[in-house]
């Protein structure tokens, strides 16, 4: 990723009536781990939407390492090094854990639909290599005991975390992470978070991440992107955005769980 | 074993001997059962590769038998009204007449395919159903108004080239093609895409490209079907491929237990000969063969050999092979 990382200039989105996104700019940096956060609907998942392609910006110009990825589909937007998880859990259910992370290695096969048919040496030499690059990576999030059993079988945590390394296979440069930790209990919680800021640093990523716990966020992310009805009403580090009195008023009386974020 | 052969490919060629022995012996077998037996491969064709589009990869295309028919057309008009320009091609090798018919027929098949798949492959479920059973019409009212190809009394006195070895070679082909395709990293991409297309596409995958694959694939797989038919029932018409037909192909994908490999075999089989048993029975020949599947139905719901069997035997017989063949899951 050249040091440009991720833009979004002015970017909207309408449904029909409702604007979900209005002129949200903002830029993550190559190597960053940035927070998006903002009360339920405020946009978050709408913005990752916006930024991997399943939906078309209606105004706004989205760019990734200099180039504009605005219109293109969601393949193509994940050839370009971004790659996500989804806040409700879009896993392969039917395939196993091992083949739901082998086929998001996809975009870097040398194989096709010839080599499927012919097997010669040198699709056996990179089905090995991706068995091995896959056990790897499952190991690395404790998923390899459960890599034959079907991905809908897991316990829900299992599940968020395969998100993750599924992801990962398709060896991005920034990577989205929608809500990963909902639903596990606060010791699970660190643990994940811990694990999070271990795959930045190894594999030099850039990580966008959506959480709701101020306490987690406040810890590891550099800087904070702050939204609430689809527009942007703050940005800075941790500390200046506790302080930011819109994000205080936009939180107060919120979430009885975090509180306002002071 | 040779080493540029892998052990799949060791049992295709061992498929395809087998195939051209049985034809060798074929002369002492009562020709209705050769016909049957020859029907039964033609139905494992049709119903294999229609698997690959509505089992493995999620689709639901009702154009199978529209296919069949493009394949069964050209193949008969090449070795029929073509066969006098044709054969100098082939030097003193008449016999390759038929191979080459059959794989053009797949190919123009295979074109149709891509030419329905192109736009239509973005819509979903119900959508595509209706699209391709669209075409599946077109195809039949085009064929009957066509006088080349005899219009609606359709095309007889086809040569009855298809024998054992044309029908079960191909078969084997087939089979294997469909496994091969998805047991490796790029053919679990069908199943990602039957799973989730919204995750397919954000893993990378070119869903639409996908698609296109398999029902380009199944497309050419049908056209080779429709040859064999042609060529053993030497005879065809254009409401031999109607919407009937296809409806008998993918219930045979359904009972099979979509997306599984010796499920959808067993099933085209099974259906197959129950489908002659019952030809004894005149006019409640339907009425009959409705009941059983829906008694089939009723029990096997998820397929009928689909996992996991009750019966303790099976706990026990399933650690050895061919039984431990079926009781792998679907694909691998
Ligand atoms: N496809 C769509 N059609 C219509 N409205 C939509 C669509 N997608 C999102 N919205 C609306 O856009 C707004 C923002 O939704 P979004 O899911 O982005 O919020 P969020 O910040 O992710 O919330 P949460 O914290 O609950 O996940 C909501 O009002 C939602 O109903
Ligand atoms: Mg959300």
């Amino acid at each position: 990723m050249s040091a440009t990382g991720l833009q979004l200039n002015k970017v909207t989105i309408r449904f029909g009536g409702l604007t979900a996104v209005s002129e949200v700019s903002a830029t993550v940096r190559p190597g960053e781990l940035a927070g998006l956060i903002g009360p339920n609907g405020a946009g978050k998942t709408t913005v990752f939407n916006l930024i991997t392609g399943v939906y078309s910006p209606t105004e706004g110009a989205i760019e990734f390492a200099g180039r504009a990825i605005t219109g293109l589909r969601p393949f193509e937007i994940t050839a370009r090094g971004i790659a996500r998880t989804f806040q409700n859990i879009r896993l392969f259910g039917s395939l196993t854990v091992f083949d739901n992370v082998r086929v998001a290695f996809h975009l870097h096969l040398r194989q096709g639909p010839g080599q499927s048919l012919s097997r010669g040496p040198t699709f056996h030499h990179e089905e090995r290599e991706l068995t091995e690059r896959t056990r790897e990576l499952l190991e690395i999030f404790k998923l390899d005991r459960v890599r034959d059993e079907p991905a809908r079988s897991l316990p829900y945590g299992d599940q968020r975390r395969l998100e993750i390394v599924r992801a990962l296979a398709t060896q991005p440069e920034l990577l989205l992470l929608d809500e990963p930790a909902a639903g596990m209990n606060p010791a699970e919680k660190v643990e994940l978070m811990k694990l999070i800021q271990f795959i930045q640093e190894r594999y030099k990523l850039a990580i966008l991440l959506v959480e709701h716990d101020m306490k987690v966020v406040m810890g590891i992310c550099q800087r904070i992107h702050v939204l609430e009805y689809g527009r942007k009403i703050a940005e800075g580090t941790p500390a200046q955005v506790r302080e930011n009195p819109a994000v205080i008023a936009a939180y107060l009386g919120y979430d009885p769980e975090n509180g306002p974020t002071k | 074993m040779p080493s540029w052969l892998n052990r799949s490919q060791l049992v295709l060629v061992a498929a395809l001997l087998a195939a051209g022995l049985a034809q060798f012996f074929s002369n002492h077998l009562d020709s209705y059962v050769l016909s049957v037996a020859m029907g039964v491969g033609i139905n494992i064709v049709l119903a294999s590769s229609l698997n690959l589009i509505n089992g493995f990869t999620g689709q639901f295309s009702l154009g199978h038998a529209g296919f069949m028919a493009v394949g069964a057309y050209t193949s008969a008009v090449l070795t029929g009204k073509l066969a006098a320009q044709l054969n100098p091609i082939f030097g003193g090798h008449v016999y390759l007449l038929f191979p080459f018919a059959l794989v053009v027929g797949g190919l123009v098949a295979a074109v149709a395919g891509g030419l329905v798949g192109a736009p239509s492959l973005r819509l979903k479920g119900d959508y595509l159903a209706i699209v391709t059973l669209g075409f599946g019409e077109i195809i039949k009212v085009i064929f009957q108004n066509v006088e080349y190809v005899g219009g609606a009394k359709g095309l007889n006195a086809i040569p009855d080239y298809s024998n054992l070895f044309w029908v079960f070679g191909t078969t084997a082909i087939t089979v294997y093609t469909v496994w091969a395709l998805l047991n490796s990293t790029y053919g679990r991409g069908f199943l990602a895409v039957a799973d989730d297309e919204i995750s397919a596409e954000a893993m990378g995958l070119n869903t639409t490209r996908y698609k296109m694959v398999a029902f380009v694939v199944g497309a050419f797989f049908a056209g080779i079907a429709g040859g064999l038919f042609a060529h053993l029932n030497n005879y065809i018409n254009p409401s031999g491929f109607d919407f009937n037909k296809s409806i008998e192909i993918v219930v045979m994908v359904i009972l099979g237990g979509m997306g599984r490999h010796t499920g959808v075999i067993l099933s085209a089989i099974l259906l197959t000969v129950l489908t002659e048993l019952l030809r004894q029975f005149g006019d409640y020949r339907m009425v009959i063969y409705s009941l059983l599947l829906i008694v089939l139905m009723i029990l096997r719901p998820q397929g009928l050999m689909v996992w996991p069997f009750k019966n303790p035997l099976w706990f026990y017989l399933k650690a050895y092979w061919p039984f431990r063949m079926l009781a792998r899951r679907p694909t691998s």
